[in-house]
């Protein structure tokens, strides 16, 4: 009886390893385990048969169960892990690196916001600090106190769109040059970007758009300095071989007032983008606006308390949709504000 | 301002090129912006002279001409004109030629004849109005030459940009003083003689308002002929864009773009009385101007009156009752000076800016408008066969009075930055014509008195700096000081700004930019509070005639346009200010910085390996969540009911402050912006989070040194119960060895029906931060807690 039990018991070992041999699957071979080694498996049926043994008989079958299970546990786990090892290796040999991936979206910051970051950086990197302010501005702060009383004829240089008589949207960015002016004391170095508004709407004017507003006031201020600060600034956005031209200009609350040219970066300079092809960016004259400013005007200081005696300053103002365009190579300004995600994406 | 080259070389004997010329006039601050030939487009034709001219056979108005234009072979042209005859000179649009009306010559038969080109009248030459027959040239011109050169049309026209402040340049005589000192070559003035005869005009009275008028003159020119002015002065306006009208118009319009002193001329037969009055309108007063049009006036208009009547609008344009006509013979020539802002007033008001407003809104030189008026008469009796009467009537309350300004050379280096010797300084100055005593510092300038902009010694450091060349002005780097005492003063909003847009990056968002404006409509459509609009009184149009109040409609303009683009997934998000009435403000108006996030479409992009689903409330929510923890803070999230475009809508709190509300578009509202499925949105105060965020502190927290055990407890949890609630409830109790709680797992059994409960997985994390944690310990924490909430809430074990 015990030597059946035992025979019986041993047989199981070469059962499973034959069957373990046919197996080609984790499946199957889990599927042996628990025929074999699990809690109702062949192993357990025949150990139930333990309790009709006599007491005497039970340290030998028991042992034997237990010999038995271990020689199964060790088949079985040679078995998995060479089925492993083979699976791994087929992984590794169908490994397909071209297979699509999961990747996170991709966000994209607005061409005016890179562009006004690029700026501001330039000039925080000089020790300007950065300020903003409402872009619903009264009469003083964005007219009167910049030299341009009621019928001036610069009035009409940016027609405004207005709330009330004496309040409107900000025409330009140089309001923040009055608000700074009368918050603060000289010296002071700041730039100020932001949204501003113009009562127009053709193929290359949006009624919003963008500025960045430069303001320098100490004691010796000089317009080589201001030349100095925007020739770091063109070079660093454009390329150090950017050419930088002024030419005098007018604007109420700058004196003198130049406009900055800097040489096409389209054609290089050159008017031409082929031998014999005009450049339409810069009409052929090798070189494009980019930016007005001066030294601040002495009404100005007065309108804010300054003493034009004791302090000298500059200004100066760009458009950011401009800068982005010659950037980028963007031709048509209305892009900027119809939000199409084709456009937007390319600036992530 | 067009200039011709020709004219100019009138003033200056400017010899070299067109470019260097404008290069010079461009780094003088009087941009070019374009040099063209003004009659480029008759550049191929030529000069014919007819041979031979027959009547055509089929027509018994078209005549059949053989006309020579120095080429080997004549052209045979076929002509319509009645006066066309042979032995005629005739200018001839070869086959090819582009008409100035746009119209191309081609080979043509007609009438069975073949016409290689066409001979032309002065109309459809662009040069004039006669369009009764073809132009009959000078006879002794020779066949073959250039159309252009046998009229004298050879000119160059420089487009120059004059700035407000050089009234002075909006003349040939005023562009020729920059050419004269930039090129120092000397400048020549018309000689001016007018041979006076007659009677003298002294009978006439003028009075003028001295406070908008400081000087008004006029001459009488007697028996003028009106007709067309002579060829070579309708050729000069035309090249400068003017339209020729009639001798005595064409000779004011000339001297005006010549001297620049606007001129008016007035039908003397057709003024009442003897008296010309400068004197303001009455409120509401009616008065018909040349050009046809009924103004209504108001009493801030300065008017022109005759005895009787007001006979022009000062400045700005002449009366109808008394301009000039084919019948006038007798001309009373105006040369005034009105004041600026009341000339700009009126031209804007009435929308009315005319060639001789434009001048005057600028300013005019009071000293040269003697030497416009009599040029103006001289002309009127050389070409229109006038008699100039002995006189002038004039009134001039305010002489002209030069300033004295002070200038110093070592202020002009100081705000230069670049050295300007004294001896530059003095030529300079002279040359720009201004009278310079430089005995003693500061020397005296007195600038000359078309050069009403120079006012203080800035200006004149300004001249100095044009003359040397702002270019030439060498940078140097400055070093920005600060202050110590404005350290504090830092404006952080930039830079918090900044961050949320790189978070928004970052998070896979598109940044939008909208504008600030939208129309009345889009609020109302969107629900919200008509309240405290900040409306624009003069919008472009009604769809951007209010300030956003709400984001919300420019990003929904954003979403249908990329839906109306094909686009099936928009994830966007802008950072703008909304702007509301505030009568506390110095601009009436609190501008809020704003964050608003929209969401639509696909949670991932519609392809392998992503899994499908749409966007949902959990999208929104976490974003949010995830923008609150890359500040260090933490929102509460509730359901409100008052929302007016969100269902439904959630409020964000953090602490005690309300900082914005998540939720779902309404579908009826998402709808009218193309979107069929659900569109997510969240608004958030930015100016509020700064505030929080400028709070927050890291501090932080000990790693813990002791392993957890979890523990996972389902629940049935009823749909009316919020999930978070049994998390409050589980914290009720302060169990310090709870580390974390979360939901593991949710399934809804019988979705869709009334007695549907969701099974919640929740996960306890337990953990002492002494010692290793034992199965015992956390089994009676655990059932602690089981028995607590299953007692507080109505929650079952399924």
């Amino acid at each position: 009886m015990t030597n059946d039990i035992i025979g019986t018991l041993e047989s199981l070992v070469p059962e499973l390893t034959q069957a373990l041999g046919q197996a080609s699957s984790l499946d199957e071979v889990e599927a042996l385990r628990v025929r074999f080694l699990g809690r109702k498996g062949l192993l357990a049926e025949l150990m139930s048969g333990m309790a009709a043994l006599s007491p005497e008989e039970r340290p030998a079958v028991g042992k034997a169960a237990n010999t038995v299970k271990t020689a199964m546990t060790v088949v079985w786990e040679e078995r998995v892990q060479a089925l492993q090892s083979v699976m791994q290796d087929q992984a590794l040999e169908f490994f397909d690196p071209s297979a699509p991936s999961w990747r996170p979206d991709r966000g994209s910051l607005h061409p005016v916001t890179r562009v006004m970051r690029e700026v501001c950086s330039v000039f925080t990197g000089l020790g300007f600090e950065v300020v903003s302010g409402p872009e619903v501005e009264n009469d003083f702060t964005n007219f009167e106190a910049l030299n341009l009383p009621p019928e001036h004829p610069a009035r009409d240089m940016q027609d405004t769109l207005y709330i009330s008589d004496s309040i409107l949207l900000r025409t330009h960015t140089s309001p923040l040059q009055v608000r700074t002016m009368l918050a603060r004391k000289p010296p002071l170095g700041v730039i100020a970007p932001g949204k501003v508004y113009r009562r127009d709407s053709d193929i290359t004017h949006t009624p919003m758009f963008h500025q960045i507003e430069g303001l320098l006031v100490d004691t010796h201020v000089t317009m080589a300095d201001l030349r100095g600060i925007l020739t770091a600034f063109v070079q660093t956005v454009f390329g150090h071989d950017t050419k930088v031209r002024f030419r005098p200009s007018f604007f109420p609350f700058t004196e003198p007032s130049a406009e900055v040219d800097i040489s096409c970066v389209i054609c290089g300079g050159s008017g031409k983008t082929a031998p014999d092809t005009a450049c339409r960016v810069c009409k052929e004259t090798g070189w494009v606006e980019i930016l007005g400013c001066g030294m601040v005007d002495p009404a100005v200081f007065a309108k804010v308390g300054y003493d034009p005696d004791i302090y000298t300053g500059f200004a100066f103002g760009l458009g950011v949709e401009r800068i982005a365009m010659l950037k980028y190579g963007i031709g048509d300004l209305r892009m900027f504000f119809e939000n199409d995600l084709r456009f937007l994406g390319q600036f992530a | 301002m067009l200039l011709s080259l020709s004219w100019l070389r009138e003033f200056v004997p400017y010899t070299g090129e067109v470019s260097a010329l404008a290069d010079t006039l461009t780094m003088l601050g009087l941009e070019v912006e374009e040099v063209r030939n003004p009659f480029a487009a008759l550049d191929t034709l030529v000069v014919g002279h007819v041979v031979k001219c027959a009547a055509h056979p089929e027509s018994d108005h078209l005549s059949v001409c053989r006309v020579d234009i120095g080429a080997e072979a004549a052209l045979d042209i076929v002509c319509g004109a009645p006066n066309v005859a042979a032995g005629q000179k005739v200018p001839v649009a070869p086959v090819g030629t582009i008409m100035p009306d746009g119209l191309e010559i081609k080979k043509a038969k007609l009438r069975g004849q073949t016409s290689c080109g066409m001979i032309c009248s002065e109309r459809e030459l662009g040069l004039g109005e006669g369009h009764a027959g073809i132009m009959i040239l000078d006879a002794d011109l020779q066949p073959g030459i250039k159309l252009s050169a046998a009229l004298g049309l050879e000119d160059t026209v420089l487009d120059v940009s004059i700035t407000p402040n050089r009234a002075d340049c909006l003349s040939v005589l005023g562009l020729a003083r920059e050419v004269a000192a930039a090129f120092a070559l000397p400048l020549t003035m018309p000689a001016v003689q007018v041979r006076e005869s007659g009677e003298a005009f002294t009978q006439f009275r003028i009075e003028v308002d001295p406070a908008l008028c400081p000087l008004y003159q006029a001459r009488l020119i007697r028996g003028v002929r009106i007709g067309p002015s002579p060829a070579w002065l309708r050729y000069r306006l035309l090249a400068v864009g003017l339209r020729p009208i009639n001798t005595v118009v064409d000779i004011t319009n000339y001297v005006m773009l010549e001297l620049g002193q606007p001129l008016h001329a007035f039908d003397r037969d057709r003024l009442e009385g003897q008296r010309i009055q400068v004197a303001l309108a009455t409120e509401g007063m009616a008065f018909t101007t040349l050009d046809g049009q009924d103004r209504v006036l108001t009493a801030r208009d300065l008017l022109i009156w005759d005895d009787v009547r007001p006979v022009a609008l000062a400045g700005v344009m002449g009366g109808a009752n008394s301009e000039i006509t084919d019948q006038s013979s007798s001309v009373v020539l105006e040369s005034a000076v009105f004041d600026p802002a009341s000339v700009r007033k009126t031209a804007r008001r009435l929308g009315l800016s005319s060639d001789a407003s434009f001048r005057f809104e600028r300013g005019v030189d009071q000293v040269g408008t003697s030497l416009a008026m009599n040029r103006a008469a001289q002309l009127m009796a050389e070409l229109a066969g006038g008699q100039v009467a002995p006189g002038v009537a004039k009134a001039e309350p305010h002489p002209f009075v030069a300033r004295t300004l002070g200038f110093t050379p070592a202020k002009a280096t100081r705000l230069l930055g670049q050295t300007m010797d004294e001896a530059f300084c003095q030529s300079t100055l002279e040359r720009l014509g201004c009278t310079v005593s430089a005995a003693a510092e500061p020397w005296e300038v007195v600038p000359p008195s078309f050069r009403l902009d120079l006012e203080r010694e800035v200006d004149l450091i300004e001249e100095v700096a044009r003359m040397y060349g702002m270019d030439r002005i060498e940078g140097a780097l400055p070093t920005v000081q600060k202050c110590l005492h404005d350290l504090d003063k830092v404006d952080p909003t930039y830079a918090f700004l900044s961050q949320i847009k790189d978070w928004g990056v970052g998070v896979g968002l598109a940044e939008a930019v909208n504008y600030s404006f939208v129309g009345t409509a889009d609020l109302d459509r969107c629900g919200v509070n008509d309240q405290g609009r900040v409306l624009i009184c003069n919008p472009l149009s009604e769809d951007m005639n209010v300030l956003r109040t709400d984001l919300a409609p420019g990003l929904f303009n954003t979403l249908r346009h990329n839906i109306s683009q094909d686009s099936t997934r928009v994830r966007v998000f802008e950072v703008a200010h909304t702007f509301v009435q505030d009568a506390q403000s110095d601009t009436q108006t609190k501008e809020n910085n704003r964050l608003a996030i929209l969401l639509h479409g696909g949670r991932f992009p519609g392809r392998y390996p992503y899994p499908h689903g749409q966007s949902e409330y959990a999208d929104i929510k976490g974003l949010v969540e995830h923008l609150l923890g890359t500040l260090h803070l933490s929102g509460s999230f509730c359901r409100t009911p008052e929302h007016p475009f969100l269902l439904p809508a959630v409020s964000v709190q953090v602490g005690h402050d309300m900082i914005g509300w998540i939720g779902r578009v309404r579908p009826d509202l998402a709808d009218t912006y193309l979107a069929r499925g659900e569109v997510w949105y969240a608004d958030l105060d930015l100016d509020v989070l700064l505030r929080l965020y400028g709070q927050t502190q890291i501090v932080f927290a000990p790693i813990p040194k002791y392993p957890v055990i979890r523990r996972d407890m389902t629940l049935a949890v009823p749909l009316s119960l919020p999930l978070e609630q049994v998390v409050h409830t589980v914290r009720e109790i302060q169990e310090s060895l709870l580390d974390d709680i979360f939901i593991a797992d949710i399934y809804t059994p019988d979705a869709g029906t009334a007695e549907a409960v969701r099974n919640v997985t929740y996960r306890f994390v337990y953990r002492h931060a002494e010692k290793t944690l034992k199965d015992k310990d956390v089994d009676k924490v655990h059932s602690r807690i089981a028995q607590h909430i299953t007692g507080q809430l109505p929650i079952r074990f399924p």
